[in-house]
């Protein structure tokens, strides 16, 4: 599976798409930190731009799963032994490209968007953000992919509709209907960062794992 | 020691049927089958009829609709019948890859085999159809699968290598592997032994005689000639008897003193 994984990513970078995905993600995060925040707004600056990556991330993570021409994914379920395996090693894939950006949008975050050293439990939160955004971006990237949304125009529209959605829902008072994107910068711009990251955390991580439920459960048969 | 032969069980198919969506009429309707090691299977049929659509299935590719397939090898190989070569690898990073995918099998002899030593370094999205196929074909055979599927496996092949496809088909029969071809170009016609699938609106068949080629222009019917042979007016009767026997159509011309 492992294998497989890394066959699909090397693919994806040979075929040029990660500059795709790559570029974009500088040019935003150029424009979040191309002017450094003032102290004491390093847990904003942090969580603002984890939440606007999770789009770019969900392109990423689509545009690899589409990498592969479909003929050439069931050779792949075959040679690596079903289905699953194969569904997993994509999934691992583009999460493992998801991660890539997400570390290099809190990488440049602290390079060159804070002004002093954030303290060790914002930059924890900070941290934990930053994965559950390459989860979000996966889950959101594989329900969009190519396998479960054969027209490329209504699996864009979809893209950016589901992230919309998500910020819409968020900011309600039933944030917890969705990842709560815009409850994480609510609670970051509050100062309430470390209080409410554990109960945000784990509304993230259930629809994370929903939404790649339902993707596995959508492969079934594809 | 038990020889290679007994390494798989018979792989059996029990009332399948399938279709691709509720409402859709059945592509495979009833089908029973059984695939035993050492099996070589040549699979007919019209285009359309749902000769991938079974092959899908013994692949695993698809699930029945309704009905069993028991005890597929734990190995299968399959060479479709267009390999996709919009993919970009040379020939050598792509085998390379599927190398380690499936366990650091070996590749170099295989291609070796289908003299594909001057298309190593050539990118996929660069190689004719046969070549690409080639490709398809290596990447099947590298780990000595158990059931080997290969979809119309002649399409677009050299002379050489449609010689040799085969006996590569006979060495994976005689390590206890089941060969299973979509064929309409009769490649492997002349193997002893050989089964003869068709599928015939959805319905597996198997004939025990071989079919006739679908399309004569692909191989012209064998050239024949009359011989005048004399022989003694007595030995005619067991002369001829002998000839028929052996499927000439032996006759009485004249009669010399």
């Amino acid at each position: 599976m492992i294998a497989l994984a890394t066959f699909r990513l090397a693919a994806y970078v040979r075929s040029h798409r990660v500059y795709q995905a790559f570029l974009l993600a500088l040019a935003m995060l150029a424009i979040i930190h191309g002017n450094r925040a003032p102290r004491g707004a390093e847990a904003s600056v942090l969580t603002d731009g984890a939440i606007l990556l999770i789009p770019i991330l969900a392109w990423a993570a689509r545009s690899l799963l589409d990498t592969e021409p479909d003929r050439q994914r069931e050779m792949s379920a075959i040679q690596v032994g079903g289905r699953a395996r194969e569904v997993a090693a994509g999934l691992l894939a583009a999460f493992a490209a998801c991660a890539a950006f997400s570390g290099l949008g809190l990488a440049l975050a602290l390079l060159l968007g804070v002004t002093g050293t954030p303290p060790s439990g914002v930059l924890g939160a900070a941290l934990v953000l930053h994965v559950l955004a390459a989860l979000a971006g996966t889950a959101l990237g594989a329900l969009t992919s190519r396998v479960i949304l054969p027209s490329p125009a209504v699996s864009i529209m979809l893209l950016l509709l589901g992230f919309l959605a998500m910020l819409l829902i968020s900011a309600s008072p039933l944030y917890w209907l969705t990842v709560p994107l815009i409850a994480w910068m609510k609670a970051a711009n509050a100062g309430e960062l470390l209080g409410q990251a554990p109960q945000l955390a784990a509304i993230s991580l259930a629809w994370c794992v929903a939404g790649l439920v339902a993707y596995v459960w959508l492969r079934r048969g594809r | 020691m038990r020889p290679d032969i007994y390494r798989y069980s018979t792989m059996r198919l029990t009332n399948v049927s399938f279709r691709y969506r509720r409402r859709d009429p059945f592509v495979i309707e009833d089908a029973d089958a059984h695939l035993a090691p050492g099996d070589v299977i040549e699979l007919t049929g019209v285009n359309g009829a749902g000769k991938s659509t079974l092959l899908r299935l013994l692949a695993g590719l698809s699930s029945p609709t309704t009905g069993t397939i028991d005890d597929r090898p734990a190995i299968v190989g399959f060479a479709p019948d267009r390999f996709p070569a919009d993919q970009p690898f040379t020939v050598t990073a792509y085998l390379r890859h599927m190398s380690r995918v499936r366990g650091q099998a070996r590749w170099e002899p295989w291609a070796e085999r289908l003299n594909m030593g001057h298309l190593l370094n050539t990118p996929l999205s660069d190689l004719s159809k046969g070549s690409a196929h080639k490709v398809g074909l290596v990447q099947a055979l590298m780990a000595d699968p158990g059931l080997l599927i290969l979809d119309e496996p002649f399409a677009g092949l050299d002379t050489d290598t449609r010689a040799t496809l085969p006996s590569i088909a006979t060495e994976v029969a005689a390590k206890g592997g089941i060969v299973i071809a979509s064929d309409h170009q009769g490649g492997l016609r002349d193997l002893s032994g050989l089964r003869h699938w068709t599928v015939l609106d959805g319905h597996l068949k198997e004939s025990t005689t071989r079919p006739a080629l679908r399309n004569p222009a692909e191989t012209p019917a064998p050239q024949t000639v009359t011989v005048a042979v004399t022989v003694p007016a007595d030995e005619l009767p067991d002369f001829l008897a002998r000839m028929r026997g052996e499927g000439y159509p032996a006759a009485e011309i004249e009669e010399t003193g």
